[in-house]
């Protein structure tokens, strides 16, 4: 706003000092030139299925993307497909910046964050952007989370202490801390889940990583006293050790943390008992 | 008890496929087709309402930690048996025999069954499932007996992949 103004009033300060040459051409004169970029064509392949018209089959379509009039990230293109292309095309978005997880897809490949996975820019290759894998779709690019946030639910992802201190909040050391350093990070995307077989074939009984690595989390967490009810949840066939360390959720994990070797942690937790 | 775990899987796998019939046709996410069609395992279905977390199964060390602690132990300990298979001669060692062909069938049958909970469980498969449960069992029970008397009444198991090994 500041300087709209400021710019104006120099505007109108130079049409006072040559006031014979018109308002319109001074402010023409004024504004920089954008220097034009060549157009960088890039085939955006995208998985569309409507609900309205169930009996579609789920196809991929194409939209060309010029990568020199968008952001680098794969959402800047999703968000400029969706307004200036087709405002059908339907995908969760929210903080642009990683931290939401709600932009979590299938791109080229591999379970990720749309905001935080840059565009390849060699116009020559495709990129396909899918939902994320194994999931009943709501529509286009927007899974149904409702059983993962159900089983999260389920590990009860809260402090239990039946004896909190009367005149103060719960103390804890920095080494006790630092163990729930790489887990308390996670955003809940569902990239890792969504990327493991086990959690494919057996998603009604088997956690997945997300809900394993946030039950250690509160394992690990010096304050809680839950933790034998928590580790005699997992004492089943199905819910923990339906994992066979494929390491999948680490490798795609966007923010970088591990929740195999939670879920390895757990178990060695629950053998040594 | 088997004809009723028959009976009652047969009931199972006739919801099951109604509501894969019916699910053929296309999923309208309708409050009342909700309410009415059959929870599948797998199937887009919830049991109870979107706020009701998922429930556990009875917990069961046997089912959990320990079966897993035995089948680590069980692999760990395969690496010197086989070892020591190699510098020894059976027949001369006849308890080493007997333990590496029982501790190799018992591994082999754990791994196998992990294969059928993976992909062909009973919740999903009633009878296909259970079916080859009890296959692999007796599979695995005969094999045992098989090994037992290879190793009491002919040459035992290492002297056989000795003689393999160097045919």
């Amino acid at each position: 706003m500041q300087s709209v103004l400021a710019r104006s009033s120099a505007l109108r300060q130079n049409a006072l000092k040559t006031s014979v040459r018109s308002f319109a051409s001074s402010s023409a004169r004024a504004q920089a030139v954008p220097s034009e970029k060549p157009v960088l064509n890039k085939q955006f392949k995208i998985y569309r299925w409507n609900p309205d018209e169930p009996g579609d089959k789920p196809t991929l379509q194409t939209y060309n993307v010029d990568l020199n009039q968008c952001g680098p990230m794969i959402l800047d293109a999703l968000i400029k497909i969706k307004n200036e292309m087709d405002p059908t095309l339907t995908f969760r978005r929210s903080c642009r910046e990683g931290i939401c997880g709600s932009c979590a897809m299938n791109i080229n490949g591999q379970n990720t964050l749309a905001c935080l996975c840059r565009i390849d820019r060699d116009s020559g290759k495709d990129t396909k952007i899918y939902p994320l894998p194994h999931m009943y779709i709501v529509k286009d690019l927007v899974p149904d989370l409702t059983l993962f946030y159900k089983q999260y639910k389920s590990i009860e992802p809260y402090l239990q202490n039946d004896n909190p201190p009367a005149d103060r909040e719960h103390l804890q050391s920095p080494e006790d801390r630092r163990k729930l350093d790489g887990m308390y990070e996670c955003i809940l995307c569902a990239c890792c889940s969504t990327s493991c077989p086990s959690y494919w074939w057996n998603q009604d009984e088997y956690l997945g990583p997300a809900t394993l690595m946030a039950a250690y989390r509160w394992m690990a967490d010096s304050r809680d006293t839950y933790k034998a009810q928590r580790k005699e949840k997992l004492q089943n066939e199905m819910s923990l050790y339906r994992c066979h360390t494929i390491f999948n959720c680490a490798r795609t994990c966007p923010k970088g943390l591990n929740p195999a070797a939670a879920i390895a942690k757990i178990k060695l937790e629950l053998a040594a008992e | 008890m088997s004809a009723s775990l028959i009976a009652r899987s047969a009931v199972n796998q006739r919801i099951a496929s109604t509501f894969a019939r019916s699910s053929l046709r296309p999923l309208a996410f309708t409050a009342r087709s909700v309410s009415d069609a059959a929870y599948v395992p797998g199937g887009p279905i919830y049991k109870g309402t979107v706020n009701d977390p998922t429930t556990f199964p009875p917990p069961s060390k046997t089912h959990g930690s320990y079966h897993w602690a035995f089948e680590r132990l069980l692999s760990a300990g395969l690496v010197p048996l086989t070892a020591a298979a190699f510098v020894t001669s059976g027949s001369s060692h006849a308890l080493l025999d007997g333990l590496l062909g029982m501790s190799l069938v018992m591994h082999s049958h754990i791994g196998f069954d992990s294969v059928l909970v993976d992909y062909l469980h009973p919740r999903k498969f009633p009878i296909l499932g259970r079916a080859l449960t009890w296959a692999l069992r007796a599979t695995t029970v005969t094999v045992l007996v098989g090994v037992y008397q290879f190793n009491t009444n002919d040459i035992g198991l290492i002297e056989l992949i000795a003689k393999v090994w160097h045919a």
